[in-house]
């Protein structure tokens, strides 16, 4: 395999020193052997032998994908991602609204960035989110676990109990209308206790300790691979002041981004993050612009923003790869993140049990 | 930067090597640029022997020149012009993307850069039939838009159900960081020189989304070997585009100028001189308060066109 030397995954100073002997191609490399290695670049035989290890299991990569293998590769056809896409769940919101303008809900396998001036709702959605992503599968929800990292200590569990006692409520009325066998055997392992207890909790303190955690993250979630969504509330927090140096920030938050995604699309899980609002002065006005700067603005695949206009809460979709932009209402009721009440309501009989306020049964969106 | 080994032209023996070696000169490039007077007194070689051996190696090693017209027939011959599929980008781009070159979008977040590389994906696998190779490294590429967008274009060219046979012809590869993307292009690069038609077909383009991601964590601070990976992506991609004529579709971001508080695109100056065409993608609203599918592509550097020129193109 021709690869140049200079497209090995190896450190900066020791690449610098093989192209300075004159070694161009991995080939090269590997027909000089560790000995001749050492010796060439002033180099101790074992970093040699790693060097060339390296070398081989690129290689190797290489050669096993020439030859078809590619399962360790994420290389597939637009017809087989389609299969994939369609199959795939969708984290329900709860707000039937903002559901449809995602195009279904919160999409597994993307970064959904969430902006909002303070007291908007994000840690209200993302609580919501944790709770929304263990309904069991036949009544339309995804089955799996959170993890939450909190970097702003906003979390409080007296609230995702009101959230998870709703939604048991709501999936109880469900099965008592319909009264199928698996709604009734899925009602038994969804209480609240097993909620709570499939919400795992990180608290950061700082932005290191959350770059940490994030790069620790895949070996947690290999351990528990029902995780279907992380979420960091609060990523502006720990990066927005004691910074000095600012392209260091870009830089972090930018691996911190590629890690991210890294995460998502291994292990099939939404990730939610939720950002801060900055100003931007302009000549005339000054407008409300997510925090973190332009290059952040890249990172999540999926914009929402959340704003007033006067005492309405308003969701806006501004950056999606799949749907238009839009924007609906929404409300944040004791039972958590709702659709607004429509002014005429027009019920059937079924509906005036449940919560006008609720979204309809599941089953209909199958 | 050659080594010189034993057997690299009939006149270079091993001995020959090392004593080469022990003054000093261990590749062409030492060899061909030193003074052979010199040399044959240092090593006590003959200078005949040595005269021979440069000029073989010169005849092996350096490129050869070759003429204008020779070069513009080649030229008429192996380039195309493949259309993107949205008439007004075609304006502006003086017909379409050529092979062989590199074209660059950038724009803000949301500016719509993901959705023209899925509509120029689209264009060149439906109406031309040609396979297209999507290196996606933002997580960003949904294969229901795309299919959204095929569905689309078909319906106005009135072809039939040829859908999902386009879907085939666009092939996906997720690359994280920049040496997962150079492996892929290494792999792209050998499987066209071997020219395996069976799975690949004949590839025409290249679209990266984006770039930047890659690049970005290793840019700036007292790092320099970013520079020194991202000239290599460039080179690497140019040579792909000019060796197997192909055309190249990278996006990049923007990034705000600390002193003017203007947008300019991102990875610095070293990177504006790697595509040949830049073409910026912004919004027609200032604020994100108003939606709109509306978008201003202006042309910001190209070969052939004048710079300036804007067309409104519509991502719905």
């Amino acid at each position: 395999m021709q690869r140049e030397v200079g497209s090995l995954p190896l450190a900066p100073a020791l690449r610098a020193r093989l192209v300075a002997a004159g070694f161009q191609t991995a080939q090269d490399l590997l027909e000089t052997g560790p000995c001749g290695l050492s010796k060439e670049i002033g180099i101790s035989k074992e970093e040699a032998l790693e060097v060339l290890q390296v070398v081989r299991q690129e290689c190797h990569g290489d050669a096993a994908r020439t030859a078809g293998a590619s399962d360790a590769t994420r290389k597939c056809t637009a017809l087989e991602l389609l299969e994939e896409e369609q199959a795939q769940g969708f984290i329900i919101t709860f707000c039937s609204a903002l559901d449809n303008i995602l195009g279904g809900g919160v999409q597994l396998t993307k970064i959904t960035e969430i902006c909002g001036a303070p007291g908007v709702g994000k840690t209200q959605l993302c609580m919501q989110l944790a709770v929304d992503v263990q309904i069991p599968e036949c009544f339309g929800g995804v089955a799996g676990e959170a993890v939450f990292i909190d970097t702003e200590g906003s979390f409080m569990v007296d609230r995702v109990v009101d959230i998870a006692t709703a939604c048991v409520q709501h999936c109880q009325l469900i099965a008592e209308a319909h009264q199928e066998e698996d709604h009734l055997k899925a009602l038994e392992t969804f209480s609240l206790e097993s909620i709570l207890s499939h919400i795992y909790y990180f608290r950061c303190r700082d932005y290191i300790e959350l770059l940490a955690q994030v790069y620790l993250l895949p070996d947690f979630l290999s351990e528990h691979s029902k995780v279907r969504l992380v979420v960091v509330d609060g990523i502006a927090f720990p990066f927005r002041h004691d910074f000095e140096d600012l392209s260091l920030r870009t830089r972090l938050l930018n691996g911190l981004a590629q890690q991210l995604i890294i995460i998502a699309n291994d292990h099939k899980a939404a990730v939610v993050l939720t950002n801060q609002m900055t100003t931007r002065i302009g000549q005339s006005q000054s407008t409300l612009v997510p925090a973190l700067g332009e290059s952040w603005g890249h990172a999540a695949t999926v914009r929402l923003i959340f704003h007033w206009d006067n005492s309405q809460r308003l969701a806006t979709l501004y950056k999606s790869p799949s749907q238009k932009e839009a924007t609906i209402p929404y409300h944040i009721t004791s039972h958590g993140f709702r659709d607004v009440q429509p002014p005429a309501v027009t019920q059937n009989a079924e509906d005036t049990e449940m919560n006008p306020r609720k979204r309809p049964r599941r089953e209909e969106e199958k | 930067m050659v080594v010189l080994r034993a057997g690299l032209c009939p006149g270079l023996s091993e001995e020959m090597i090392q004593l080469l070696r022990a003054s000093g000169i261990r590749t062409v490039v030492d060899f061909v640029s030193s003074d052979l007077e010199d040399v044959a007194q240092k090593c006590s070689l003959s200078y005949k022997a040595l005269v021979a051996v440069r000029r073989v190696l010169l005849a092996q090693f350096s490129a050869f020149p070759t003429n204008g017209a020779d070069l513009y027939e080649e030229l008429k011959s192996s380039t195309a012009i493949l259309p993107t599929g949205s008439p007004s980008l075609d304006q502006l781009l003086d017909s379409g993307l050529y092979t062989g070159e590199m074209m660059e979008l950038m724009g803000a977040p949301g500016s719509g850069k993901t959705q023209v590389c899925l509509g120029i994906a689209a264009s060149v696998s439906l109406g031309l039939k040609q396979h297209v190779l999507f290196l996606d490294s933002t997580g960003g590429f949904t294969a229901s838009r795309l299919y959204q967008m095929l569905q689309a274009q078909a319906q106005a060219e009135e072809e039939q159900a040829s859908s999902p046979g386009a879907l085939q012809r666009i092939q996906v590869v997720r690359v994280f960081n920049i040496y997962e993307m150079l492996s892929a292009l290494q792999e792209l690069r050998d499987r066209l020189s071997q020219q395996v038609v069976s799975s690949t077909g004949p590839l025409k383009m290249v679209v990266i989304d984006s770039v930047s991601a890659v690049i970005y964590p290793l840019l700036g601070g007292k790092q320099s070997e970013g520079l020194a990976i991202m000239m290599q992506l460039a080179r690497e991609l140019k040579a792909l585009a000019r060796e197997f004529s192909l055309a190249v579709v990278v996006t990049n971001q923007v990034t705000r100028d600390s002193s003017t508080g203007a947008l300019k695109p991102a990875l610095g100056r070293s990177w504006s001189f790697v595509p040949s065409t830049r073409v910026l993608l912004e919004s027609k609203e200032v604020t994100w308060e108003k939606a709109t599918t509306q978008r201003v592509a202006s042309l910001a550097k190209s070969p052939r066109q004048p710079t300036g020129i804007q067309v409104e193109l519509d991502i719905g």
